[in-house]
């Protein structure tokens, strides 16, 4: 309808698609363009298709995502309103784009390069030294030979020109002796002196180094502690030279074996390089679960919306799905959760036996890992709805199809009347009385088709959104057999969509018609046998008269239907409440539906919503007639029978807003009488001693019992009553609407909740007129 | 068309947007935010814990804090003023870092000598991005700002360190918003005109960060002082977040309910915020009767969607309507414990320093004409031991403000009645360079119309920027800076006030922004003002010494705070 379809599969060109008229079947190529036609073409008829046509407007923004957008203009709209915020006040909330930003990165990086470059080259120099100092075998060596390599690496600053030690300032002499660095050939004395073990030599230079070559090296006998560094190892003794000429026998002795010395500049930058390797291998436990936890959870984010959208769909007893299907995607999401569950939990309790406890931070960020996961599973996997059983299923299947038989039934009949409206002036032409023809018929029609199955013509479908489903139904079947899961799973979001739309419509069309009748159908059959003993009584003038019935003869009608009413035995009580006349010069097609001629006549105003009342009319009695049919085996005999009980009790009320609150609260009473019996959650439990919830509210239900803006101060006292009396009769509207739309989308448990509300309000208020007046 | 008018005038979406922005750059992955003392605080405003949790940034660390484990699974988002302290702690970070990569946001303009000096301690390459975000102010609702800033002026001048600070704040949420405005400001006040020159300054200076789109209205900047109109935060208030703010002292959106009797522990510090607390956003400029009924509303609800007890929930449609309600019914017994406290206690207040009474010789004070009544209700509360010291000190305050050049005025011997002969400099203070004829004028305005005798006061800054609107606003007394001048009538107004504003004119700008089609005004302050805090604010700016804890001197039952 108001939504555009993504183009379907070959060779479909029969198919009507896009912006579709909801009421002529008209093509528009935009929404806007469709919306202009609705209010040029279809402005005077009835509101209520009018409202039918807003929920599908936004329903069409809301599939925005999905479906095509078909012109510029509804897109830019669209991508302000996903930045409305419920919050404050909407006018504060409109859109804005990010405030002024200015980035310093490049001039950041202009500088750090000028310094990286100097640093890379300077522990790269070192790293390749370091190779060519453990490039040969060590250990074998002779002392001179390898000092003699060494100094041909990094040529040594000489003794003469460093009397003191440049890092402590202490005096070289006998006892405290130079020593050279061997990655840099700078001189320290022995206390500033630090060693690279050759293990984290041959770690650093591995990457220029076959790793075969470390495994053979013979200085790589044991490495102490797995690779670990022991950098500082304690020295027993330690001789430096008095000069770099020093005797031999000196040399030899402190030939390093198993390490190389250096200055703490260059250890410093080799540590420094080796943290950084190691970070980079290195990933932490607590990282593993981090990624699986986040790849969980991007899962759900991915199946639970589908579940959802299954479910609802199972659930509401479509056929869309397959009930497998989404009991296994169930299933695959559950496990998710429980992943999810299981590796919060491991990072919450990571390192809690180690005999070092970790950090606070450690545990803090392992705490906040958890609890956003708990807050994740709370939010998403509450909401996860359950299936149907299979027999379950099986009955909402089955209450489904019931449900779209009648109406379909209906909408045949409402077919089948309007072609006997439409020969009607023949028919009385004839002497044939019509009203009473159609009347038994729809009624046989109501009682007749469910039992057959299968008469649902998909050829000659009426309504357009019947149309549309009927082929997108047929192409899903195609796009199943040739394997298109694309196109499939596209199609299958359509005809939900459409399903629901026409679901919604049905609803609301029954809810109006439903509404109506209250009034409607006390006044119709009145006339209908007024008509009939008119008609009797003047069969050959009928053409001419029958034309003006309705629109001239408002006054003496009223008076005959007052008798009619009377006379009539089959009519409720409650049906013929005086509210009725109240309310009746509100319906402006009260006129006699046989009157009409759909096709003859441009319809005014009023005459397309008469229409569209006598299909609902037709509906309404046969849904009505439902559960007294159905009562012993239908299990949802008792749901349907508390809807329509509440319908009726919806329809008096909606119709009589001038009513006195008593009539109101005595509605409500009884509602709420019969509610009390079947609804659990309606009683009253303050005794529950049990509850874990209970706490918090047991301490501050005194605080609010004692309200202190009651009776706290006289002068407060008056002031707020005042406010009070209009923002009650404000809530009470408010709630009234609240109802309606509780209804209108058969959330039953709410409208009980609301009802209940509606009442107490009721009654505060009278409390409140009393006190007043 | 609609919200091609209406955009970019929301301070704290502005900042939400900004932080949302640090996050999103970052990538995926475990996140910490660096960030300091007033960063904190700023960030604090518009994002909840739960709400940042959910974009993976699960610690929150203080730059200056030395506590600080080395992380290197963790992506750092810094957040920091441009302070030199901040800087110095970041190179110092740098040096050695302790997380796996770094994205550095600034709330303001940084020099390039010191992104230099960073850049050279980066080397190690941690960092990722380098970049200025002005949110260097606090969002306190959607049209107000605030600088956090107290003790702004030393007698008539800038007190010197803050003129740069509040400077900065304004720039940063002209930035934010992007606007580059013209600047009007009160002549009478030193302070505003130095203010306004320091801001011309900075945006000549950073001209290209100015660089926005052209509008057809130039956006407008009014910059007042406090002094102006030392009535308004004198008033007891009772809507909502404004009577919080003067009964329980509202600090970045959180309230001290510690000292309330028989408090629950996990009610001792609440915050209420209308980012996520429906309540709160509903309520925040409704008085306190209306407040009455929808808490009592909220009760009822509550009580309703309250789960059954355990025993209820044997069916299997027992538990699904339980599972449904679930996630909102926690949610809403946070709310209504909440509420219920604090409206209660707020009762509790009232009823205990009979601030109806107060409020309503305040009401008169401020708004009529009748010196004997006055005089009579003033000393009359004077003597009621119930009325609390803080109460008895706004009223005398008032009256002075009032009556002071009254023939017959009875000053000396309500402030002999007070005892605390320091306030006699205040009130001295706050009269003699006012602008006797504003007062006077503000005075009679309350006549006409009054519907609430607690809320007949109208702050002055409605008649300021109601003539500013009008396009009526006296040149000769709010001149503009520099030479253009705006020919049509402003659109898009920025007001400051020097000196704190206060909820009451929170009020009153968003009623204007909710009647003045095609007006968006923002409010903001170097702080937002209490009666408390406002009479802080005086005593240091007289300089009678250290806080207004003198205030609480002499001879009365201490005010409940």
């Amino acid at each position: 309808m108001a939504s555009g379809y993504p183009p379907p599969l070959e060779g479909s060109a029969e198919v009507k698609e896009g912006f579709l008229c909801p009421l002529c079947l008209k093509d528009l190529q935009s929404f806007y363009q469709l919306q202009d036609h609705y209010e040029e073409e279809h402005s005077g008829d009835n509101r209520q298709v009018g409202s039918q046509l807003k929920s599908l407007v936004q329903k069409a923004k809301k599939a925005k995502d999905k479906l095509l957008k078909r012109d510029g203009d509804e897109r830019a709209e669209t991508s302000y309103e996903s930045f409305y915020y419920g919050g404050v006040d909407p006018y504060m909330w409109e859109p804005q784009e990010l405030g002024a930003t200015r980035s310093h990165l490049d001039l950041f990086k202009k500088h750090r390069a000028a310094r990286i470059d100097h640093y890379v080259i300077e522990v790269n120099k070192r790293i390749i030294r370091l190779e060519k100092l453990t490039s040969f075998d060590r250990i074998n060596m002779d002392g001179g030979k390898i000092r003699a390599l060494e100094k041909s690496v990094v040529p040594w600053v000489s003794d003469q020109d460093v009397p003191f030690c440049p890092d402590c300032g202490g005096k070289f002499n006998l006892r405290n002796r130079r020593h050279h660095c061997r990655l840099c050939g700078s001189i320290m004395c022995g206390k500033c002196m630090e060693f690279v073990p050759l293990v984290l030599a041959y770690k650093l230079t591995s990457g220029t180094r076959e790793a075969l070559y470390v495994a053979g090296s013979p200085g790589h006998g044991a490495p102490p502690g797995g690779g670990g560094l022991t950098v500082q190892q304690p020295q027993a003794s330690r001789r430096g030279s008095i000069s770099s000429l020093s005797s031999v026998s000196s040399v030899l002795e402190e030939k390093d074996e198993d390490r190389i010395r250096c200055c703490h500049h260059c250890m410093d930058a080799l540590l420094r390089h080796q943290r950084k390797l190691d970070e980079k291998d290195h990933v932490p436990d607590i990282v593993k679960f981090y990624e699986r936890l986040r790849m969980c959870m991007d899962k759900v984010d991915e199946k639970a919306p589908e579940y959802i959208r299954m479910a609802e769909s199972l659930n509401a007893g479509e056929t869309t799905y397959n009930l497998e299907t989404a009991g296994s995607l169930r299933l695959e999401v559950q496990k998710y959760y429980e992943h999810i569950d299981a590796l919060s939990k491991k990072i919450l309790t990571l390192g809690l036996k180690d005999e070092v406890q970790p950090h606070p931070k450690t545990l803090q960020l392992q705490r906040m890992v958890r609890y956003s996961a708990t807050l994740f599973v709370q939010e998403k996997l509450l909401g996860l709805m359950s299936l149907p059983t299979k027999e379950n299923y099986e009955e909402l299947k089955e209450k489904k199809r019931y449900e779209q038989q009648h109406r379909q039934a209906a909408l045949e009949a409402h077919k089948r009347r309007s072609e006997i409206d439409k020969s009607r002036p023949l028919l009385s032409a004839n002497g044939d009385a019509p009203r009473p023809a159609s009347g038994p018929r729809m009624t046989k029609a109501g009682s007749w088709l469910p039992s057959s199955e299968g008469t649902r013509s998909h050829g000659e479908l009426d309504d357009p959104l019947l149309q549309q489903i009927d082929n997108i139904e047929s192409f899903l079947r195609q796009a199943r057999a040739a394997g298109r899961s694309d196109e499939v799973a596209m199609l299958e979001e359509n005809l939900r969509q459409l399903q629901d739309e026409f679901d919604a419509q049905q609803t609301s069309r029954a809810i109006e018609l439903s509404r109506r009748l209250a009034q409607e159908e006390s006044l119709q059959r009145s006339q209908i046998s007024y008509l009939q003993q008119r008609e009797l009584e003047s069969r050959a003038a009928a053409r001419e008269r029958a034309s003006d019935f309705g629109e001239g003869k408002g006054v003496e009608e009223a008076g005959e239907r007052e008798g009619d009413r009377s006379r009539d035995p089959d009519m409720s009580p409650e049906l013929r409440p005086p509210q009725t006349i109240k309310s009746f010069p509100r319906l402006p097609g009260t006129s006699p539906p046989l009157q009409r001629d759909e096709c003859t006549m441009a319809p005014p105003a009023g005459e397309a919503q008469n229409s569209g009342s006598t299909t609902l009319l037709n509906r309404f009695d046969e849904e009505d007639s439902i559960p007294v049919e159905e009562d012993p085996m239908n299990p949802f005999s008792k749901e349907i029978q508390r809807e329509h009980h509440q319908a009726t009790v919806a329809r008096d009320e909606e119709y009589n807003p001038f009513e006195d609150e008593e009539d109101d609260v005595k509605e409500t009473d009884e509602r709420q009488d019969g509610a009390l019996g079947r609804n659990p959650f309606e009683e009253d439990d303050d005794d529950d001693r049990g509850n874990p919830f209970k706490d918090t509210p047991d301490e501050m239900l005194p605080v609010a019992s004692t309200n202190p803006f009651e009776d706290d101060d006289d002068d407060s006292a008056a002031m707020d009553e005042l406010i009070e009396e209009e923002l009650l009769l404000q809530q009470i509207d408010n709630i009234r609407a609240y109802m309606f739309d509780a209804k209108l989308n058969g959330r039953t448990d709410e409208v009980e909740l609301l009802s209940q509300n509606l009442k107490e309000l009721q009654c505060t208020l009278q409390e409140q007129k009393r006190k007043t007046h | 068309p609609r919200s091609a008018l209406l955009i970019k005038m929301n301070v704290v979406l502005a900042v939400k947007q900004y932080v949302s922005k640090m996050i999103e750059s970052s990538g995926t992955g475990m996140k910490v935010l660096l960030m300091d003392k007033e960063t904190t605080s700023i960030v604090s405003m518009v994002y909840t814990q739960s709400e940042i949790l959910q974009k993976e940034v699960y610690l929150f660390e203080r730059i200056d804090s030395q506590n600080r484990e080395s992380m290197k699974h963790l992506k750092a988002i810094c957040y920091l003023r441009p302070t030199k302290e901040n800087v110095e702690n970041l190179i110092q970070e740098l040096r050695r870092p302790k997380y796996s990569v770094y994205f550095i946001y600034f709330s303001n303009v940084i020099s390039k000598s010191e992104v230099k000096a960073l850049a050279e301690a980066d080397e190690q390459e941690v960092v990722a991005e380098v970049q200025e975000f002005y949110g260097d102010f606090i969002a306190v609702n959607p049209h107000l700002f605030s600088l956090n800033l107290h003790g702004v002026s030393r007698g008539r001048s800038w007190e010197p360190i803050t003129l740069p600070r509040v400077t900065q704040g304004l720039t940063s949420v002209l930035l934010a918003l992007k606007k580059c405005p013209m600047i009007r400001y009160q002549l009478s006040s030193d302070m505003a005109k130095r203010l306004a020159e320091s801001v011309k300054q900075i945006i000549t200076k950073e001209y290209e960060l100015f660089d926005f789109r052209k509008t057809e209205v130039s956006p407008l900047l009014l910059i007042l002082d406090r002094s102006d109109d030392a009535i308004t935060p004198l008033l007891n208030q009772w809507t909502y977040q404004a009577m919080v703010h003067e009964l329980l002292a509202l600090n970045n959106n959180r309230i001290d309910l510690s000292r309330v009797p028989g408090i629950n522990k996990d009610l001792k510090e609440v915050v209420l915020s209308a980012e996520n607390d429906e309540f709160y956003a509903n309520n925040l400029y409704l008085n306190f009767g209306e407040i009455g009924t929808n808490i009592k509303n909220l009760m009822e609800d509550f009580q309703k969607k309250k789960p059954k007890g355990q025993q209820k929930l044997e069916s299997i449609a027992d538990m699904k309507a339980f599972v449904d309600n679930y996630p909102q019914f926690k949610k809403m017994s946070g709310t209504v414990s909440k509420h219920v406290t604090v409206v209660g206690e707020l009762s509790r207040l009232v009823s205990e320093r009979l601030l109806m009474e107060v409020s309503e010789v305040e009401q008169e004070l401020a708004c009529q004409n009748d010196h004997s009544s006055a005089q009579q209700n003033v000393r009359r509360l004077l003597q009621n031991p119930r009325v609390a010291e803080l109460d008895a000190v706004r009223l005398v305050m008032l009256y002075a403000l009032r009556y002071e050049r009254h023939s017959s005025n009875i000053l000396p011997s309500l402030l002999e009645e007070l005892q605390s002969s320091f306030l006699f400099c205040i009130i001295c203070d706050l009269i003699t360079p006012t602008d006797a004829v504003a007062i006077t004028k503000q005075f009679f305005k309350g006549l006409k119309g009054v519907e609430n005798v607690y809320t007949q006061h109208q702050p002055l800054l409605h008649d300021t920027l109601d003539q500013l609107i009008k396009g009526r606003l006296k040149d000769s007394q709010f001149p503009y800076l520099g030479p253009n001048s705006l020919r049509d009538r402003p659109q898009d107004i920025i007001v400051f006030i020097i000196g704190g504003a206060t909820y009451e004119e929170a009020l009153t700008v968003y009623n204007l922004n909710r009647t003045m089609p095609g007006v968006r005004i923002v409010l903001g302050g170097t702080t937002i003002h209490n009666t408390k805090s406002f009479l802080e604010e005086v005593t240091s700016s007289v300089g009678l010494g250290h806080g207004g804890d003198r205030t609480h001197g002499a001879g009365r039952p201490p005010t409940r705070r």
